[in-house]
């Protein structure tokens, strides 16, 4: 998860409650948020396009603008200081997008803290300004399918710190919500930049049908030209791989002529930027699915609303062309939750002693449900009782976390405390049970421990020229490929132990000799009987490096290792042929395996002088590896 | 008792260097008979008290109380019939007491490379001979060749010549001098007499032999030694012993030797000899080979005392393969679809097989329902459209919750408690703390009383048995539980809390497609992130590096 940081001085001046830097961080913590601890930030700002940079004590100021590249080695004095700031850093709780930024924090932390519990009402003026907008982009079953939402806010007093929030936010929605543009965008502009009573369009446009400066660039651009050569082209062109016409919202200006505001989901245009002096926002989100799209809309205009006291949210009304009904967002009614009291007392665990301590007389199911009404308030949700323990919660427009009661339940637990709650124990009883192959392990494991083998572990992930070409071993491509390997020294996973033993010994060239090493565990196989295409095999291979590492002494151990798990005492022995896979593992004639008959599980003998050098060993090598699937 | 200093000489000798300490020596002095065994002096016979020493030191003493003078150290040999390495230690140890040991230094001659064809003559007594034979005046070439000498050491004798004024050189023509003359007719020097002697003597010739023939010795040797080469001396010490007073008294007293050995042999044990011997004190504070132990894995540790806390708290357990479809790994788990956990940017999505048998249609077309619109289960879903097919591709399951929730399916029914330990796997780039295969744990109970406090409760248990004295809860967020809660422990060392582990509640987007009613706990952990903890790791690569010298000197009891 992304790391955000809150400044502390924003967030401090919307709570009542006076909290120390400790308590402020327990807060969060109960509420679920993982703080890393506080952090002075330096800030710098480039003066070409009012970017403002931040960065840690110990990191160096930028050498570029991070949104238009400016060059500050070549311009230094275009990068400006602009001070300290201290900020909360906390990984982003994906989960809570309303509590992104300090002021959504701050809405909630108001709630738990119970200085204004129960839901926050917004206010909303009805709609001045129209969207007309192109219908293949609102039909889900056109390829061109990307719905629209927009919403108005007036009267905002932006400076550095609250637009410096309001793009964090953006930034993180667009990461968490729109899964970094792919199911959802947003977009804010100064809406006196444009003539709004005109309205504005969302259109399709070729790729060569329009121009326009988009932000961080000084001269026009075709939306192609933006998608090869603008710094956000390149990293977000597949969103519109194989589209031939592309989203452009523009508007007009007082002459009539058009003004670009965006190519949606790739960059917005200079002329509608947002800047410390603009006073009123037109905000937009696109996506995939309407309903995310509203969700987040909702999210970024209650946030804006809370960062700028004393602005107004003014709705939009969007036309589908050849539609009768326009859509008016943003819409801030509530998801209604039928919602027993019970079921969080129950799940939780919370008896009546829990909830009232101090009570002498028998609580009642109204007690109940007023004591989880009196919770919910207080993570921000409208309940209303409605009958003894039924309760309708009132779940605001911008959460987006509540797909089922449970998530009230947690809501419940979270408002309770954690910490409140009395740790028990499961009442039933139950019996232990290991699995055959867990006991199988232990034994092989104590044997070979027994005989002064020392346990390695090694990574089951390898490669096939580890698995078969040093090994001397035909590839029967009868093993588990990964798709998209990181590294070349991990490919595939291991159908045999013994390269892991050889690889141990090749960084263990210093260690004193002889060196004595096993591994138990599982290889893997492709099965076509199997649900998944393949299973694994529980192995226990030893070897021996060093002095007296021969073919009789290996025989023994895995004598030794057959006689300890009880295998059955007629077996037989034979030497490897040339038509055997594992021939050449071994010098010819020092090579051996052992069956039943039906079945071989035990392969030993001394290592071909090839596989020595070919895992750069300069020790002979003795050692076996053992199927215990057999045992199973 | 044993004298200090005799402690001090073993104190080199380590008990497991049975090299070290020469085999026959112990054989020897098993086997071979003592020279005379029997207590010796006067005392004996009035029957008072016998000093009992060492075997070597009655041999030493009694050999040296036959003797008026001082015996030298070969000699000594000779007559106790032990070697030098023994006598010697028999001197240091008791020199200054009993025994007095008196050092004679001499010193060993011998012909010095250069002169070793000289044949007993310097050669400037050749070349005065040699003009005063031939007119008095002669070459240096022609002198060489009368007098046999290499033309270098007539070249190497003409600052000796010059300085004795025995001869003038003009070019390369020497005259004899009036001196020169003389002295060729004159006796030879000290230096010759003493040169001529070393030469000529078919055995080493010490400082001592020569003094003993009256020869000029310390004159010769002087002038000797300003000319490199000829002769080679050797600074040698000769040790003569004697009894003190002391020594002698000690004698009287009356001495009983005894055996000391180094090993109990069985032939000891059979024949009682033991009795007889004494047992050679060892420094007990040396240091000893290390000890090459068979031992388990410490990660493998943390596994078994992983699992034996399960077990003891009556889980039964469960596994299941590396291979996994994405429909366990991540759909059955109420994971969407677009999930960022699922891009194979995260997870390793298999080539060969590349996809999985999914389940009975009725369970999948149940999480398929609940992914797109909540199903039966009171969920509004993910409202997405829902996808076979990527359920279907194979992944190297990336966590075990795959195992668990596959055992919850099996068998959905209350009171169960499973667990599983392996494996996982997930494309992260390698560092401190992340590598592409860890282990985890994951378990579950399935109980129709089952409550959020009894996942705290068995969390706490399971942490207190794992060696934890000091949680916190707080809430998380996993896609698959709700309420979800991380536990965290207290680290003494750190003085900060330490994330352990996720838990949670799982969903019933979760559990009712699979057939549950009942709520479930769940809870997983990872294991990797428990060894650093416990063995004070500062990477999780330690664990994998395999050290074998690491391997070995890890304490396992750590936990």
């Amino acid at each position: 998860m992304p790391v955000i940081g809150i400044p502390v001085d924003m967030l401090r001046e919307r709570i009542e409650t006076s909290l120390s830097s400790d308590e402020l961080v327990t807060k969060l913590q109960q509420l679920g948020c993982d703080v890393e601890g506080y952090a002075t930030l330096r800030r710098f700002a480039c003066q070409d396009c009012d970017w403002l940079m931040e960065i840690t004590e110990t990191e160096n100021p930028p050498v570029s603008c991070s949104a238009c590249g400016r060059d500050f080695k070549e311009f230094p004095d275009r990068r400006l200081e602009r001070g300290t700031i201290e900020v909360l850093r906390m990984e982003l709780l994906a989960v809570r997008p309303d509590m992104f930024d300090p002021a959504g924090l701050a809405r909630t932390l108001r709630g738990y803290l119970g200085e204004k519990t129960g839901p926050v009402k917004y206010h909303l003026e009805e709609a001045r300004v129209s969207v007309t907008a192109e219908r293949a982009l609102a039909s889900p079953d056109s390829l061109d399918y990307r719905p629209i939402r927009c919403a108005v806010v007036r009267g905002v007093e932006l400076n550095e710190d609250r637009i410096k929030v309001l793009m964090k936010l953006q930034e993180n929605l667009h990461w968490a919500m729109g899964r970094d543009r792919k199911r959802a965008s947003i977009g804010v502009y100064d809406l006196n930049s444009f003539d709004s009573t005109q309205g504005v369009r969302y259109r399709l446009v070729e790729p060569e049908g329009v121009e326009f400066v988009p932000l961080g660039k000084s001269e026009r651009m075709t939306p192609r030209q933006i998608l090869s050569d603008h710094p956000k082209g390149p990293p977000y062109a597949h969103l519109l791989e194989g589209r031939e016409r592309y989203p452009l919202l523009s508007a007009c200006r007082p002459d009539g002529s058009e003004v670009v505001m965006a190519f949606i989901p790739i960059i917005n245009s200079e002329d509608t930027k947002v800047k410390h002096e603009t006073k009123d926002l037109f905000v937009d989100v696109t996506g995939l699915e309407s309903r995310l799209v509203e969700k987040i809309l909702n999210m970024i205009v209650t946030s804006l609303l809370e960062l700028c006291p004393g602005s107004t949210a003014e709705q939009v009304n969007i036309d589908w062309d050849g539609q009768e009904q326009p859509v008016v967002t943003p819409d801030f009614s509530y998801q209604s939750v039928e919602f027993d009291a019970a079921l969080p007392l129950e799940r939780l665990g919370l008896t009546d002693e829990d909830l009232f301590p101090d009570s002498t007389e028998v609580v009642t199911v109204e007690q109940r449900a007023h004591m989880v009404k009196a919770l919910l308030e207080r993570m921000g949700h409208g309940v209303e009782v409605r009958s003894d323990s039924g309760l309708l919660v009132k779940v605001p427009s911008y959460r987006n976390d509540i797909l089922h009661p449970m998530d009230l339940v947690e809501d419940v637990a979270i408002a309770f405390g954690y910490h409140n709650i009395r740790p028990s124990l499961v009442p039933t009883f139950t019996v232990g049970l290991e699995t055959p192959r867990s006991a199988l392990m232990n034994r092989v494991r104590e044997a070979l421990a027994g005989q002064g083998f020392l346990e390695v572990l090694t990574l089951i992930l390898s490669s096939e020229e580890c698995q078969y070409e040093k090994l001397g071993r035909p590839n029967r491509e009868s093993h588990v490929s990964l798709a998209h390997p990181i590294s070349h020294e991990q490919t595939m996973v291991r159908t045999s132990l013994i390269p892991g033993l050889l690889e141990t010994f090749s960084v263990n060239t210093d260690h004193p000799l002889p060196q004595k090493i096993f591994e138990v565990g599982r290889i893997s196989l492709l099965d076509s009987d199997s649900e998944v295409g393949a299973r694994e095999y529980l192995r226990a291979a030893a070897a021996q490096l060093g002095s007296r590492s021969d073919l009789a002494t290996i025989k023994a151990t895995a004598e030794a290792l057959l006689t300890d798990l009880g295998f059955p005492l007629e077996r037989n022995i034979r030497a490897l042929q040339e038509s055997d896979d594992a021939y050449h593992t071994f010098l010819p004639g020092r090579g051996a395996v052992i069956g039943d008959g039906s079945r071989e599980w035990v392969w030993f003998g001394e290592l071909h002088p090839q596989v020595l050098e070919n895992f750069g060993l300069t020790y002979p090598v003795a050692l076996c590896e053992v199927d215990l699937e057999a045992l199973l | 008792m044993l004298s200090f200093a005799v402690q001090a000489l073993y104190k080199v000798t380590h008990p497991n260097e049975r090299e070290s300490i020469p085999q026959q020596e112990i054989e020897g002095l098993a086997s071979e008979p003592p020279r005379s065994p029997r207590p010796v002096g006067n005392s004996v016979a009035k029957g008072e008290i016998v000093h009992k020493v060492q075997e070597i030191d009655y041999l030493v003493l009694t050999a040296l109380a036959d003797q008026i003078h001082p015996v030298e150290l070969s000699e000594l040999c000779r007559l106790t019939g032990l070697d030098q390495a023994k006598v010697s230690a028999v001197l240091v140890t008791r020199n200054g007491a009993e025994i007095e040991v008196e050092e004679r230094p001499y010193r060993e001659l011998s012909v010095g490379k250069k002169a070793a064809a000289w044949a007993g003559v310097l050669p400037e007594r050749r070349i005065i001979e040699c003009l005063a034979s031939g007119g008095g005046q002669l070459s240096m070439l022609e002198i060489a060749e009368r007098t046999g000498l290499e033309p270098k050491d007539v070249g190497g004798t003409l600052k000796i010549l010059k300085d004795r004024e025995w001869a003038t050189q003009s070019g390369k023509v020497l005259a004899l001098t009036d001196e020169g003359r003389e002295a060729a007719e004159s006796e030879p020097g000290s230096d010759e007499q003493v040169f001529a002697v070393v030469a000529q003597s078919d055995h080493l010739v010490t400082d001592r032999d020569l003094r003993e023939n009256r020869l000029p010795v310390e004159e010769g040797l002087s002038i000797l030694l300003e000319r490199k080469g000829i002769l080679d001396i050797k600074d040698r010490v000769e040790r003569y012993s004697a009894l003190t007073e002391k020594g002698r008294a000690f004698i009287e007293g009356g001495l009983t030797p005894v055996r000391e050995v180094n090993l109990l042999t069985p032939e000891m044990l059979k024949d009682g000899s033991w009795r007889e011997v004494q047992f050679r004190p060892y420094d007990v504070t040396a240091a000893t080979e290390p000890v090459w132990a068979g031992k388990i894995h410490p990660l493998v540790s943390v596994f078994e005392k992983t699992r034996r806390v399960f077990l003891e708290m009556g889980f039964e357990e469960t596994e299941s393969g590396y291979v996994e479809s994405s429909f366990w790994d991540f759909d059955a788990l109420f994971q969407p679809q677009d999930h960022p956990a699922r891009d194979m940017q995260d997870t390793f999505y298999v080539g060969r097989p590349s996809d999985c048998n999914l389940p009975a249609e009725e369970i999948v077309k149940a999480v398929k329902d609940t992914h797109e619109n909540g199903g039966q289960t009171g969920s509004v879903g993910w409202r997405y459209q829902w996808s076979r097919a990527l359920s279907e591709k194979a992944v190297l399951r990336t966590h075990t919750t795959a195992s668990t929730v596959r055992a919850l399916a099996e068998k959905p029914t209350s009171p169960r408690k499973v667990f599983c330990v392996g494996p996982v796997f997930r494309r992260e780039t390698v560092d401190y703390k992340h590598l592409p295969v860890f282990h985890q744990v994951d378990g579950i109970i399935i109980d129709d009383k089952a409550t959020f406090a009894n996942l705290l409760g068995t969390l706490e248990a399971f942490y207190r048995k794992m060696g934890f004295s000091k949680f916190q809860f707080r809430p998380a967020f996993f896609p698959y539980t709700e309420p979800s809660v991380e536990v965290f422990v207290w680290s003494e060392k750190k003085s900060d809390w330490v994330e352990m582990g996720g838990a949670g509640m799982f969903r019933p987007e979760v559990t009712e497609p699979l057939g549950c009613t009942s709520p479930v706990l769940a809870w997983g952990l990872g294991l990797e992130r428990l060894a650093m903890f416990t063995y004070d790791l500062a990477s999780i690569g330690e664990l994998y590096k395999a050290r074998l010298s690491w391997l070995k000197g890890v304490d396992l009891c750590r936990l």
